[in-house]
Protein backbone atom coordinates (compact mmCIF):
# COMPACT_ATOMS: atom_id res chain seq x y z
CA UNK A 1 0.00 0.00 0.00
CA UNK A 2 1.39 3.60 -1.02
CA UNK A 3 0.18 6.61 0.63
CA UNK A 4 -2.09 8.87 -1.48
CA UNK A 5 -0.05 11.95 -1.02
CA UNK A 6 3.54 10.87 -1.57
CA UNK A 7 3.56 7.48 -3.40
CA UNK A 8 6.03 6.01 -0.19
CA UNK A 9 5.28 2.77 0.90
CA UNK A 10 3.05 2.70 4.13
CA UNK A 11 4.03 1.12 7.27
CA UNK A 12 1.54 -0.73 10.12
CA UNK A 13 1.52 2.96 11.53
CA UNK A 14 -1.55 5.53 10.73
CA UNK A 15 0.53 8.08 9.10
CA UNK A 16 3.11 8.58 6.12
CA UNK A 17 6.70 8.07 7.54
CA UNK A 18 8.16 9.74 4.11
CA UNK A 19 5.53 12.74 4.26
CA UNK A 20 3.69 12.75 7.49
CA UNK A 21 0.17 12.75 6.21
CA UNK A 22 -2.66 10.96 8.35
CA UNK A 23 -3.25 7.83 6.35
CA UNK A 24 -5.83 6.03 8.63
CA UNK A 25 -9.45 7.00 6.89
CA UNK A 26 -7.13 5.82 3.65
CA UNK A 27 -6.34 2.31 4.89
CA UNK A 28 -10.06 1.78 5.94
CA UNK A 29 -10.69 2.56 2.30
CA UNK A 30 -8.48 0.26 1.27
CA UNK A 31 -9.49 -2.41 3.22
CA UNK A 32 -12.58 -2.07 2.58
CA UNK A 33 -12.17 -2.30 -1.42
CA UNK A 34 -10.35 -5.20 -0.70
CA UNK A 35 -13.22 -6.68 1.53
CA UNK A 36 -15.74 -6.14 -1.19
CA UNK A 37 -13.19 -7.86 -4.32
CA UNK A 38 -12.80 -10.81 -1.76
CA UNK A 39 -16.77 -10.96 -1.62
CA UNK A 40 -17.43 -10.50 -5.23
CA UNK A 41 -14.90 -13.19 -5.76
CA UNK A 42 -16.77 -15.60 -3.71
CA UNK A 43 -19.79 -14.82 -5.29
CA UNK A 44 -18.75 -15.03 -8.60
CA UNK A 45 -16.97 -18.55 -7.50
CA UNK A 46 -20.27 -19.92 -6.78
CA UNK A 47 -22.43 -17.92 -9.71
CA UNK A 48 -24.10 -15.43 -8.04
CA UNK A 49 -22.82 -12.59 -10.73
CA UNK A 50 -25.71 -10.32 -9.64
CA UNK A 51 -24.01 -10.62 -6.34
CA UNK A 52 -20.86 -10.49 -7.35
CA UNK A 53 -21.39 -7.11 -9.75
CA UNK A 54 -22.78 -5.77 -6.30
CA UNK A 55 -19.50 -6.27 -4.51
CA UNK A 56 -17.22 -5.79 -7.31
CA UNK A 57 -18.73 -1.85 -8.14
CA UNK A 58 -18.81 -1.07 -4.54
CA UNK A 59 -14.86 -2.18 -4.29
CA UNK A 60 -14.01 -0.44 -7.26
CA UNK A 61 -16.07 2.92 -5.86
CA UNK A 62 -13.93 2.62 -2.69
CA UNK A 63 -10.43 1.94 -4.95
CA UNK A 64 -10.81 2.78 -8.98
CA UNK A 65 -7.49 1.61 -8.69
CA UNK A 66 -8.34 -1.91 -7.79
CA UNK A 67 -7.44 -3.62 -10.68
CA UNK A 68 -7.91 -7.12 -9.67
CA UNK A 69 -11.23 -6.03 -9.14
CA UNK A 70 -11.91 -4.44 -12.48
CA UNK A 71 -10.35 -7.28 -14.02
CA UNK A 72 -13.28 -9.40 -12.47
CA UNK A 73 -15.91 -7.22 -13.34
CA UNK A 74 -15.25 -7.30 -16.86
CA UNK A 75 -15.10 -11.16 -16.71
CA UNK A 76 -18.50 -11.12 -14.88
CA UNK A 77 -20.06 -8.94 -17.60
CA UNK A 78 -18.93 -11.11 -20.16
CA UNK A 79 -20.47 -13.84 -18.93
CA UNK A 80 -23.49 -12.27 -18.19
CA UNK A 81 -23.12 -11.78 -22.35
CA UNK A 82 -22.57 -7.95 -21.97
CA UNK A 83 -19.62 -7.94 -24.05
CA UNK A 84 -19.32 -4.73 -24.54
CA UNK A 85 -19.35 -3.62 -21.17
CA UNK A 86 -16.65 -6.54 -20.01
CA UNK A 87 -14.36 -4.92 -22.80
CA UNK A 88 -15.22 -1.26 -21.43
CA UNK A 89 -13.67 -2.39 -18.02
CA UNK A 90 -10.64 -3.87 -19.67
CA UNK A 91 -9.97 -1.15 -21.56
CA UNK A 92 -9.86 1.12 -18.32
CA UNK A 93 -8.23 -1.41 -16.44
CA UNK A 94 -5.31 -1.68 -19.13
CA UNK A 95 -5.41 2.87 -18.85
CA UNK A 96 -4.75 2.11 -15.39
CA UNK A 97 -2.18 0.08 -15.13
CA UNK A 98 -0.17 -0.87 -18.78
CA UNK A 99 2.01 -3.35 -17.67
CA UNK A 100 1.50 -6.37 -16.62
CA UNK A 101 -2.66 -6.63 -16.57
CA UNK A 102 -3.68 -9.76 -17.07
CA UNK A 103 -6.81 -7.37 -19.22
CA UNK A 104 -4.49 -7.16 -22.35
CA UNK A 105 -4.71 -10.83 -22.86
CA UNK A 106 -9.08 -10.45 -22.65
CA UNK A 107 -8.80 -7.70 -25.06
CA UNK A 108 -6.60 -9.39 -27.62
CA UNK A 109 -8.69 -12.51 -27.02
CA UNK A 110 -11.99 -10.25 -28.46
CA UNK A 111 -10.30 -8.44 -30.77
CA UNK A 112 -7.73 -10.31 -32.39
CA UNK A 113 -10.96 -13.09 -33.83
CA UNK A 114 -12.28 -9.69 -35.83
CA UNK A 115 -15.22 -12.11 -37.29
CA UNK A 116 -16.32 -13.02 -33.53
CA UNK A 117 -16.57 -9.55 -32.93
CA UNK A 118 -18.73 -8.91 -35.31
CA UNK A 119 -20.92 -11.67 -34.29
CA UNK A 120 -20.69 -10.42 -30.84
CA UNK A 121 -21.75 -6.95 -32.54
CA UNK A 122 -24.37 -8.12 -34.54
CA UNK A 123 -25.75 -10.24 -30.87
CA UNK A 124 -25.95 -6.79 -29.88
CA UNK A 125 -28.14 -5.29 -32.49
CA UNK A 126 -30.65 -7.86 -32.39
CA UNK A 127 -30.99 -7.60 -29.28
CA UNK A 128 -31.57 -3.84 -29.41
CA UNK A 129 -34.05 -4.57 -32.70
CA UNK A 130 -35.83 -7.22 -30.29
CA UNK A 131 -35.96 -4.06 -27.37
CA UNK A 132 -37.95 -1.86 -30.22
CA UNK A 133 -39.91 -4.25 -31.27
CA UNK A 134 -40.66 -5.08 -27.75
CA UNK A 135 -41.60 -1.05 -27.52
CA UNK A 136 -43.63 -1.14 -30.42
CA UNK A 137 -45.58 -4.01 -29.47
CA UNK A 138 -44.08 -6.72 -31.84
CA UNK A 139 -44.15 -9.00 -29.26
CA UNK A 140 -44.02 -12.22 -32.00
CA UNK A 141 -40.84 -10.33 -33.95
CA UNK A 142 -39.58 -9.74 -30.16
CA UNK A 143 -39.61 -13.60 -29.56
CA UNK A 144 -38.01 -14.71 -33.34
CA UNK A 145 -35.61 -12.10 -32.65
CA UNK A 146 -34.54 -12.59 -29.14
CA UNK A 147 -34.22 -16.40 -30.25
CA UNK A 148 -31.85 -15.58 -32.74
CA UNK A 149 -29.95 -13.40 -30.27
CA UNK A 150 -30.10 -16.56 -27.77
CA UNK A 151 -28.72 -18.96 -30.60
CA UNK A 152 -25.37 -16.71 -31.38
CA UNK A 153 -25.13 -15.72 -27.37
CA UNK A 154 -26.85 -17.99 -24.74
CA UNK A 155 -25.21 -16.58 -22.16
CA UNK A 156 -27.09 -13.39 -22.70
CA UNK A 157 -28.88 -13.07 -19.43
CA UNK A 158 -30.82 -9.81 -20.48
CA UNK A 159 -32.46 -11.43 -23.43
CA UNK A 160 -33.33 -15.05 -21.29
CA UNK A 161 -34.93 -12.77 -19.17
CA UNK A 162 -37.05 -10.44 -21.81
CA UNK A 163 -37.95 -13.69 -23.78
CA UNK A 164 -39.15 -14.70 -20.12
CA UNK A 165 -41.37 -11.97 -20.19
CA UNK A 166 -42.36 -12.10 -23.22
CA UNK A 167 -43.62 -15.90 -22.49
CA UNK A 168 -44.99 -14.71 -19.62
CA UNK A 169 -47.39 -11.67 -21.10
CA UNK A 170 -48.61 -14.77 -23.89
CA UNK A 171 -49.27 -17.33 -20.95
CA UNK A 172 -46.57 -19.41 -22.08
CA UNK A 173 -45.09 -20.34 -18.64
CA UNK A 174 -43.21 -23.22 -19.47
CA UNK A 175 -41.68 -21.63 -21.94
CA UNK A 176 -40.87 -18.54 -19.86
CA UNK A 177 -40.14 -21.16 -16.77
CA UNK A 178 -37.53 -22.84 -19.28
CA UNK A 179 -35.60 -18.78 -19.82
CA UNK A 180 -35.53 -18.26 -16.45
CA UNK A 181 -34.19 -21.75 -15.35
CA UNK A 182 -31.19 -20.84 -18.05
CA UNK A 183 -30.82 -17.65 -16.82
CA UNK A 184 -30.78 -18.83 -13.31
CA UNK A 185 -28.14 -21.38 -14.48
CA UNK A 186 -25.89 -18.53 -15.64
CA UNK A 187 -26.82 -16.16 -12.74
CA UNK A 188 -28.13 -18.21 -9.47
CA UNK A 189 -29.02 -14.95 -7.62
CA UNK A 190 -30.44 -12.97 -10.34
CA UNK A 191 -33.12 -10.93 -8.57
CA UNK A 192 -35.05 -10.26 -11.72
CA UNK A 193 -35.32 -13.66 -12.94
CA UNK A 194 -36.50 -15.06 -9.19
CA UNK A 195 -38.72 -12.43 -9.23
CA UNK A 196 -40.29 -13.88 -12.33
CA UNK A 197 -40.01 -17.37 -11.50
CA UNK A 198 -41.63 -16.68 -8.52
CA UNK A 199 -44.43 -15.55 -10.98
CA UNK A 200 -44.48 -18.01 -13.03
CA UNK A 201 -43.98 -20.62 -9.94
CA UNK A 202 -47.39 -19.12 -8.51
CA UNK A 203 -49.43 -18.95 -11.44
CA UNK A 204 -48.91 -22.83 -12.99
CA UNK A 205 -49.45 -24.19 -9.96
CA UNK A 206 -52.69 -22.16 -8.02
CA UNK A 207 -55.16 -25.17 -7.83
CA UNK A 208 -52.28 -27.36 -6.89
CA UNK A 209 -51.50 -25.07 -3.80
CA UNK A 210 -54.81 -25.68 -2.44
CA UNK A 211 -56.14 -29.02 -2.88
CA UNK A 212 -55.10 -32.28 -0.66
CA UNK A 213 -51.46 -33.50 -1.10
CA UNK A 214 -53.00 -36.66 -1.34
CA UNK A 215 -54.88 -35.33 -4.61
CA UNK A 216 -51.82 -33.93 -6.03
CA UNK A 217 -49.77 -36.96 -5.74
CA UNK A 218 -53.02 -39.26 -7.04
CA UNK A 219 -52.58 -36.53 -10.13
CA UNK A 220 -49.59 -37.11 -10.79
CA UNK A 221 -49.89 -40.46 -10.62
CA UNK A 222 -51.65 -40.62 -13.33
CA UNK A 223 -49.23 -39.49 -15.45
CA UNK A 224 -45.93 -39.49 -16.88
CA UNK A 225 -43.99 -36.68 -17.35
CA UNK A 226 -40.42 -36.61 -18.80
CA UNK A 227 -38.52 -34.17 -20.89
CA UNK A 228 -37.70 -35.11 -24.44
CA UNK A 229 -35.31 -32.14 -26.10
CA UNK A 230 -37.35 -29.06 -25.22
CA UNK A 231 -40.57 -30.29 -25.17
CA UNK A 232 -42.44 -31.79 -21.52
CA UNK A 233 -44.08 -34.81 -22.84
CA UNK A 234 -47.20 -35.78 -20.77
CA UNK A 235 -48.15 -39.67 -21.12
CA UNK A 236 -51.14 -40.87 -19.61
CA UNK A 237 -50.74 -44.18 -17.73
CA UNK A 238 -54.39 -45.68 -17.38
CA UNK A 239 -54.61 -45.66 -21.19
CA UNK A 240 -55.00 -49.31 -22.15
CA UNK A 241 -54.03 -50.68 -25.64
CA UNK A 242 -57.17 -52.24 -27.46
CA UNK A 243 -57.34 -56.00 -27.68
CA UNK A 244 -57.00 -57.19 -31.80
CA UNK A 245 -54.43 -54.15 -32.37
CA UNK A 246 -52.71 -56.69 -34.56
CA UNK A 247 -55.36 -56.90 -37.17
CA UNK A 248 -55.71 -53.49 -36.88
CA UNK A 249 -51.97 -52.35 -37.42
CA UNK A 250 -51.96 -54.59 -40.19
CA UNK A 251 -55.27 -52.98 -41.75
CA UNK A 252 -53.37 -49.59 -40.57
CA UNK A 253 -49.96 -50.47 -42.12
CA UNK A 254 -52.25 -51.60 -45.59
CA UNK A 255 -54.27 -48.03 -45.43
CA UNK A 256 -50.80 -46.02 -45.18
CA UNK A 257 -49.65 -48.15 -47.97
CA UNK A 258 -52.73 -47.28 -50.04
CA UNK A 259 -51.76 -43.33 -48.97
CA UNK A 260 -48.24 -43.37 -49.33
CA UNK A 261 -48.87 -44.56 -53.19
CA UNK A 262 -51.78 -42.35 -53.93
CA UNK A 263 -49.55 -39.69 -52.70
CA UNK A 264 -46.80 -40.74 -55.20
CA UNK A 265 -49.17 -40.65 -57.48
CA UNK A 266 -51.01 -37.22 -57.00
CA UNK A 267 -47.30 -35.67 -56.45
CA UNK A 268 -44.52 -37.75 -57.29
CA UNK A 269 -45.22 -38.77 -60.91
CA UNK A 270 -47.37 -36.02 -62.19
CA UNK A 271 -43.67 -33.81 -61.07
CA UNK A 272 -41.64 -36.92 -62.99
CA UNK A 273 -43.69 -36.05 -65.93
CA UNK A 274 -43.51 -32.57 -65.51
CA UNK A 275 -39.33 -32.97 -65.70
CA UNK A 276 -39.54 -35.42 -68.56
CA UNK A 277 -42.16 -33.05 -70.44
CA UNK A 278 -40.05 -30.13 -69.74
CA UNK A 279 -37.11 -32.01 -70.74
CA UNK A 280 -38.53 -33.10 -74.14
CA UNK A 281 -39.57 -29.65 -74.62
CA UNK A 282 -36.19 -28.01 -74.32
CA UNK A 283 -34.77 -31.16 -76.34
CA UNK A 284 -37.52 -30.35 -79.19
CA UNK A 285 -36.15 -26.42 -78.95
CA UNK A 286 -32.91 -27.21 -79.22
CA UNK A 287 -33.71 -29.44 -82.38
CA UNK A 288 -35.50 -26.92 -83.88
CA UNK A 289 -32.60 -24.40 -83.05
CA UNK A 290 -29.85 -26.84 -85.20
CA UNK A 291 -32.93 -27.46 -87.90
CA UNK A 292 -33.03 -23.79 -88.41
CA UNK A 293 -29.04 -23.44 -88.68
CA UNK A 294 -29.27 -26.44 -91.40
CA UNK A 295 -31.77 -24.69 -93.20
CA UNK A 296 -30.16 -21.42 -93.14
CA UNK A 297 -26.57 -23.21 -93.88
CA UNK A 298 -28.98 -25.07 -96.93
CA UNK A 299 -30.20 -21.60 -98.24
CA UNK A 300 -27.17 -20.39 -97.98
CA UNK A 301 -25.52 -23.09 -100.07
CA UNK A 302 -28.50 -22.95 -102.58
CA UNK A 303 -27.85 -19.11 -103.26
CA UNK A 304 -24.11 -19.98 -103.57
CA UNK A 305 -25.29 -22.50 -106.67
CA UNK A 306 -27.59 -20.71 -108.16
CA UNK A 307 -24.69 -17.54 -108.52
CA UNK A 308 -22.21 -20.79 -109.34
CA UNK A 309 -24.78 -21.40 -112.59
CA UNK A 310 -25.54 -17.90 -113.46
CA UNK A 311 -21.70 -17.27 -113.14
CA UNK A 312 -21.30 -20.69 -115.15
CA UNK A 313 -24.51 -19.61 -118.14
CA UNK A 314 -22.60 -16.38 -118.54
CA UNK A 315 -18.96 -17.92 -118.62
CA UNK A 316 -21.01 -20.45 -121.69
CA UNK A 317 -22.53 -17.28 -123.55
CA UNK A 318 -18.83 -15.77 -123.52
CA UNK A 319 -17.22 -19.01 -124.71
CA UNK A 320 -19.98 -19.04 -127.58
CA UNK A 321 -19.50 -15.74 -128.05
CA UNK A 322 -15.85 -16.88 -129.06
CA UNK A 323 -16.31 -20.21 -130.58
CA UNK A 324 -20.21 -20.28 -131.94
CA UNK A 325 -21.05 -19.55 -135.48
CA UNK A 326 -21.30 -16.13 -135.14
CA UNK A 327 -18.34 -16.53 -132.18
CA UNK A 328 -15.31 -14.04 -132.51
CA UNK A 329 -12.81 -16.76 -133.39
CA UNK A 330 -15.25 -17.92 -136.14
CA UNK A 331 -15.36 -14.43 -137.42
CA UNK A 332 -11.96 -14.02 -137.21
CA UNK A 333 -11.30 -17.63 -138.88
CA UNK A 334 -13.59 -16.51 -141.83
CA UNK A 335 -12.14 -13.37 -142.45
CA UNK A 336 -8.60 -14.87 -142.58
CA UNK A 337 -10.22 -17.70 -145.06
CA UNK A 338 -11.52 -14.57 -147.17
CA UNK A 339 -8.00 -13.00 -147.00
CA UNK A 340 -6.18 -16.34 -147.93
CA UNK A 341 -8.54 -17.20 -150.93
CA UNK A 342 -8.30 -13.41 -152.11
CA UNK A 343 -4.50 -13.74 -152.04
CA UNK A 344 -4.47 -17.00 -154.37
CA UNK A 345 -7.07 -16.20 -156.35
CA UNK A 346 -6.78 -12.62 -156.69
CA UNK A 347 -11.10 -13.09 -156.99
CA UNK A 348 -12.76 -10.04 -155.96
CA UNK A 349 -16.41 -11.54 -156.17
CA UNK A 350 -15.65 -14.46 -154.10
CA UNK A 351 -13.93 -12.56 -151.62
CA UNK A 352 -16.62 -9.71 -151.48
CA UNK A 353 -19.16 -12.44 -151.18
CA UNK A 354 -16.55 -13.73 -148.21
CA UNK A 355 -16.41 -10.22 -146.30
CA UNK A 356 -20.39 -9.57 -147.07
CA UNK A 357 -21.16 -13.19 -144.85
CA UNK A 358 -18.60 -11.65 -142.11
CA UNK A 359 -20.46 -8.84 -142.01
CA UNK A 360 -23.69 -10.10 -141.53
CA UNK A 361 -22.98 -12.30 -138.51
CA UNK A 362 -20.95 -9.56 -136.82
CA UNK A 363 -21.29 -5.71 -136.01
CA UNK A 364 -17.45 -4.89 -137.43
CA UNK A 365 -17.99 -1.69 -135.60
CA UNK A 366 -17.61 -3.80 -132.51
CA UNK A 367 -15.00 -6.05 -133.23
CA UNK A 368 -11.11 -6.05 -132.17
CA UNK A 369 -9.25 -3.14 -133.92
CA UNK A 370 -6.90 -5.71 -135.53
CA UNK A 371 -10.38 -6.81 -136.88
CA UNK A 372 -11.50 -3.80 -138.34
CA UNK A 373 -8.02 -2.96 -139.57
CA UNK A 374 -7.87 -6.57 -141.30
CA UNK A 375 -11.53 -6.20 -143.05
CA UNK A 376 -10.98 -2.88 -144.22
CA UNK A 377 -7.79 -3.18 -145.53
CA UNK A 378 -9.08 -6.32 -147.10
CA UNK A 379 -11.79 -4.36 -148.59
CA UNK A 380 -10.00 -1.69 -149.75
CA UNK A 381 -7.69 -4.03 -152.08
CA UNK A 382 -10.40 -5.32 -153.60
CA UNK A 383 -12.57 -2.54 -153.60
CA UNK A 384 -11.41 -0.78 -157.17
CA UNK A 385 -11.29 -4.24 -159.45
CA UNK A 386 -14.48 -4.89 -158.16
CA UNK A 387 -15.97 -1.42 -158.63
CA UNK A 388 -14.72 -1.76 -162.03
CA UNK A 389 -16.22 -4.88 -163.00
CA UNK A 390 -19.36 -4.13 -161.53
CA UNK A 391 -19.43 -1.38 -163.31
CA UNK A 392 -18.83 -2.70 -166.70
CA UNK A 393 -21.62 -5.61 -166.21
CA UNK A 394 -23.55 -2.38 -165.18
CA UNK A 395 -22.97 -0.54 -168.33
CA UNK A 396 -23.55 -2.97 -170.48
CA UNK A 397 -27.00 -3.43 -168.50
CA UNK A 398 -27.29 0.17 -169.20
CA UNK A 399 -26.65 0.37 -172.84
CA UNK A 400 -29.07 -2.10 -173.44
CA UNK A 401 -31.71 -0.27 -171.67
CA UNK A 402 -32.10 -2.99 -168.72
CA UNK A 403 -32.34 -0.43 -166.23
CA UNK A 404 -33.05 -2.64 -163.42
CA UNK A 405 -29.67 -4.80 -163.85
CA UNK A 406 -27.75 -1.51 -164.49
CA UNK A 407 -29.16 0.05 -161.24
CA UNK A 408 -27.87 -2.86 -159.23
CA UNK A 409 -24.91 -3.88 -160.91
CA UNK A 410 -23.70 0.38 -160.53
CA UNK A 411 -24.87 0.60 -156.88
CA UNK A 412 -22.69 -1.89 -155.59
CA UNK A 413 -19.70 -0.38 -158.12
CA UNK A 414 -20.29 2.61 -156.25
CA UNK A 415 -20.18 0.98 -152.69
CA UNK A 416 -17.06 -1.03 -153.52
CA UNK A 417 -15.50 2.22 -154.68
CA UNK A 418 -16.99 5.59 -153.63
CA UNK A 419 -14.01 7.02 -155.81
CA UNK A 420 -15.67 5.94 -158.94
CA UNK A 421 -17.40 8.82 -159.87
CA UNK A 422 -18.33 6.98 -163.34
CA UNK A 423 -20.03 4.62 -161.59
CA UNK A 424 -22.44 7.13 -159.45
CA UNK A 425 -22.88 9.27 -162.50
CA UNK A 426 -24.40 6.15 -164.76
CA UNK A 427 -26.03 4.96 -161.38
CA UNK A 428 -28.27 8.47 -161.71
CA UNK A 429 -28.66 8.28 -165.76
CA UNK A 430 -29.71 4.31 -165.06
CA UNK A 431 -32.33 5.92 -161.74
CA UNK A 432 -33.73 8.64 -164.48
CA UNK A 433 -33.82 5.92 -167.33
CA UNK A 434 -35.86 3.81 -164.92
CA UNK A 435 -37.88 6.54 -164.36
CA UNK A 436 -37.49 7.05 -160.44
CA UNK A 437 -36.57 10.76 -160.02
CA UNK A 438 -36.51 10.43 -156.63
CA UNK A 439 -33.47 7.91 -156.45
CA UNK A 440 -32.16 9.58 -159.19
CA UNK A 441 -32.16 13.60 -157.92
CA UNK A 442 -30.43 11.67 -154.75
CA UNK A 443 -27.67 10.15 -156.43
CA UNK A 444 -27.13 13.13 -158.79
CA UNK A 445 -26.65 15.36 -155.26
CA UNK A 446 -24.84 12.14 -153.53
CA UNK A 447 -22.48 13.04 -156.54
CA UNK A 448 -22.48 16.84 -156.23
CA UNK A 449 -21.59 16.77 -152.81
CA UNK A 450 -18.31 13.96 -153.17
CA UNK A 451 -16.98 15.47 -156.26
CA UNK A 452 -18.23 19.28 -156.54
CA UNK A 453 -16.57 21.45 -159.20
CA UNK A 454 -15.86 18.39 -161.76
CA UNK A 455 -17.40 17.84 -164.87
CA UNK A 456 -19.62 15.48 -163.67
CA UNK A 457 -21.33 17.17 -161.06
CA UNK A 458 -21.86 20.24 -163.78
CA UNK A 459 -23.67 17.25 -165.88
CA UNK A 460 -25.40 15.38 -162.55
CA UNK A 461 -26.55 19.39 -161.30
CA UNK A 462 -27.64 19.89 -165.37
CA UNK A 463 -29.80 16.78 -165.11
CA UNK A 464 -31.40 17.82 -162.23
CA UNK A 465 -32.01 21.05 -163.25
CA UNK A 466 -33.65 19.41 -166.68
CA UNK A 467 -35.76 16.63 -164.47
CA UNK A 468 -37.07 19.91 -162.35
CA UNK A 469 -38.34 21.57 -165.64
CA UNK A 470 -39.96 18.17 -166.99
CA UNK A 471 -41.68 17.84 -163.97
CA UNK A 472 -43.13 21.88 -164.20
CA UNK B 1 -49.19 -9.95 -11.25
CA UNK B 2 -46.49 -8.58 -13.60
CA UNK B 3 -47.26 -5.70 -15.53
CA UNK B 4 -45.02 -6.05 -18.63
CA UNK B 5 -45.09 -2.14 -19.45
CA UNK B 6 -43.52 -1.69 -16.11
CA UNK B 7 -40.72 -4.46 -16.70
CA UNK B 8 -40.41 -3.63 -20.02
CA UNK B 9 -38.73 -0.29 -18.31
CA UNK B 10 -35.94 -2.41 -16.95
CA UNK B 11 -35.07 -3.27 -19.76
CA UNK B 12 -32.80 -1.31 -21.52
CA UNK B 13 -30.69 -1.50 -25.00
CA UNK B 14 -27.09 -3.35 -24.74
CA UNK B 15 -24.28 -1.10 -25.60
CA UNK B 16 -23.04 -1.62 -29.47
CA UNK B 17 -19.39 -1.78 -30.03
CA UNK B 18 -19.09 1.21 -31.84
CA UNK B 19 -20.67 2.37 -28.34
CA UNK B 20 -17.67 1.65 -26.47
CA UNK B 21 -15.35 4.52 -26.67
CA UNK B 22 -18.23 7.18 -25.22
CA UNK B 23 -19.36 4.07 -22.68
CA UNK B 24 -15.66 4.24 -21.52
CA UNK B 25 -15.39 8.54 -21.57
CA UNK B 26 -18.70 8.40 -19.71
CA UNK B 27 -17.88 6.21 -16.52
CA UNK B 28 -17.68 8.10 -13.30
CA UNK B 29 -14.80 6.71 -12.44
CA UNK B 30 -14.40 9.16 -8.85
CA UNK B 31 -13.99 6.89 -5.90
CA UNK B 32 -13.71 7.48 -2.14
CA UNK B 33 -9.72 7.66 -1.98
CA UNK B 34 -10.42 10.83 -4.35
CA UNK B 35 -12.67 12.47 -2.37
CA UNK B 36 -10.45 11.68 0.94
CA UNK B 37 -7.87 13.69 -0.88
CA UNK B 38 -10.37 16.72 -1.73
CA UNK B 39 -11.44 16.86 1.68
CA UNK B 40 -7.48 16.97 2.72
CA UNK B 41 -6.69 19.28 0.48
CA UNK B 42 -9.61 21.73 1.03
CA UNK B 43 -9.37 21.11 4.95
CA UNK B 44 -5.69 22.11 4.42
CA UNK B 45 -6.50 25.30 2.38
CA UNK B 46 -8.74 26.25 5.27
CA UNK B 47 -5.87 25.95 7.62
CA UNK B 48 -3.92 27.98 5.96
CA UNK B 49 -6.03 30.85 5.14
CA UNK B 50 -6.93 30.72 9.19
Amino acid sequence: MFCYNCGCQLSEHDFCTACGADVALYKKIMFASNRFYNEGLEKAGVRDLTGALGSLRQSLKFNKYNIEARNLLGLVYFEMGEVVTALSQWVISKNLRPEKNIADDYIDMIQANASRLESINQTIKKYNQAYAYCKQDSKDLAVIQLKKVLSLNPKFIQAHQLLALLYMESEQWDRAKRELKKCLDIDRNNTLALRYMKEVEFLTAPDESVKAPGAVKRRREESLRYQSDNEIIIQPLDIKERKGSGISTLVNMGIGLVIGLAAMYFLVVPSRVATVRSKMNQDIVALGEQLDAKTVDIQGLEAQVAGLQEERDDLNKELEGYVGTGGTLSTMDNLLTAASVYLETQDPKQTAEDLEGIAETVVIEETSEAFQTLYHTLFGVIGPPLSQAYYTEGMQAYNSRNYEEAIEALSKAALYDESNVEAWYNLGNAYRGAEDTQNAVATYNKLIELFPDTDRARRAQRAIDDMAGAVR
Amino acid sequence: MINFEEELKKFHPSFEVEDAEEAIYNQDLTDAVDLLVKLVQESEEIESME
